[in-house]
């Protein structure tokens, strides 16, 4: 890359009287180089892309207003601890299932259970990825479908030994399978005698 | 070659923005959210395993007033140099009493220093007062709850609870984004 000076050479080579004699412009730009891809790599391993995704999650403001909702759409998780995930549906003599966090486990179950909000949801999001909606568009009608009244309704409680990234699994889920109304509850002592039993 | 060699140095220098010192490096679970944390406005309330809690927000005059009004609160009196100090630090574990002794260190001796959690349980309860100072400050923080994968549900549960006492009923969790679903 160095440039060598040979401007002897071009001053007398006219024959005439030798015009101004030019020094040459060049330098030696190597170190600079160097110094600038040593700042470029410096600064390429030294960025972080990856900026932390958040997930929002909603506490009801006050549990005073309670809604009535129906017991075959309510669906209960409970987390224990050494991963342990069991789900019971409605609210009297519930019959617990243990499941787990994989997409054949729990997904399964709630999509099974939420079928008709996420088949209308997953039309949604297929029009959206064809380009057929735009993305407010989308929004707004997937906040209304998971509004759906008649929607499954999630009731997440976690013992107190249970990890926290299950929970974040579950909340998820819970995108996953657009379940729009879900909350995070405390567990009750019935509830922690049935997961340590199962 | 080269102009563009500098065209990216300008770039990545301009872009780049130095990670703060953390006083602990957690590791957050993933999930498939895509939604950003924004830049400004944020406070971090950081469980790590054990359930220690680390404690930041962000702008330095709003770290300033509320470190004023906790030494208040407290009885703990800091000095200009001290509040100044705090101003430009980020995330902190140790109770009130225990920044006074903290502060004036220089960067290695605060490195040395062992934090062991800002205090939150109901006979000394900190992190409700730093969050309802910090609110009081400024309204437009948004919490971003920052938990380790192995953090136990119990100490998540009681800073949500902290977080519902004082008014903060929407909040954000602080994931990584998973990588195949």
């Amino acid at each position: 890359m160095s440039e060598i000076n040979h401007d002897q050479g071009t001053a007398g080579k006219k024959g005439g009287k030798p015009t101004q004699k030019r020094s040459s412009t060049h330098i030696d730009m190597t170190p600079m180089v160097d110094l600038a891809f040593l700042l470029l790599t410096f600064f390429m391993l030294t960025t972080t892309f990856s900026k932390p995704k958040t997930m929002e999650v909603n506490m009801p403001v006050d549990s005073k207003d309670s809604t009535k909702v129906s017991e075959l759409g309510t669906i209960t998780i409970l987390l224990g601890k050494n991963n342990k995930v069991v789900w019971y549906q409605g609210l009297k003599d519930p019959t617990p299932m243990i499941t787990n966090l994989s997409p054949t486990g729990l997904r399964k179950t709630l999509i099974e259970k939420n079928s008709k909000v996420y088949a209308t949801a997953s039309l949604l999001r297929d029009s959206l990825n064809r380009g057929l909606v735009k993305t407010d568009e989308f929004k707004k009608r997937l906040g209304a479908i998971k509004s759906d009244k008649a929607g499954l309704i999630v009731i997440i409680k976690a013992q107190d030994e249970s990890s926290y990234s299950n929970l974040v699994d579950v909340l998820d889920e819970m995108a996953v399978c657009h379940i729009g109304r879900y909350a995070i509850v405390d567990i009750t002592p019935v509830e922690i005698e049935m997961i340590e039993k199962i | 070659m080269v102009d563009l060699a500098f065209l990216l140095v300008t770039f990545f220098m301009l872009t780049t923005k130095f990670r703060a010192d953390e006083p602990v490096v957690v590791d957050t679970p993933s999930s498939i959210s895509e939604i950003k944390l924004p830049d400004i406005d944020i406070m971090t309330i950081t469980i790590a395993p054990g359930g220690k809690l680390y404690f930041n927000i962000d702008g330095k005059k709003t770290r300033e007033s509320v470190i004023q009004k906790m030494g208040e609160r407290y009885k703990v009196e800091f000095t200009d140099a001290e509040i100044k100090r705090f101003s430009v630090l980020s995330s902190f574990g140790l109770p009130l009493q225990d920044l006074k002794t903290f502060l004036p260190l220089g960067e290695e001796g605060r490195r040395l220093i062992k934090q062991n959690g800002v205090p939150y349980d109901s006979l000394d309860n900190q992190l409700s007062d730093w969050v309802r100072f910090s609110r009081l400050e400024n309204p437009q923080f948004r919490v971003a709850v920052k938990g380790d994968r192995d953090a136990d549900y119990k100490s998540v549960k009681r800073v949500i609870e902290i977080l519902q006492e004082n008014k903060v009923n929407r909040f954000n969790l602080i994931t990584n984004l998973e990588e195949n679903i």
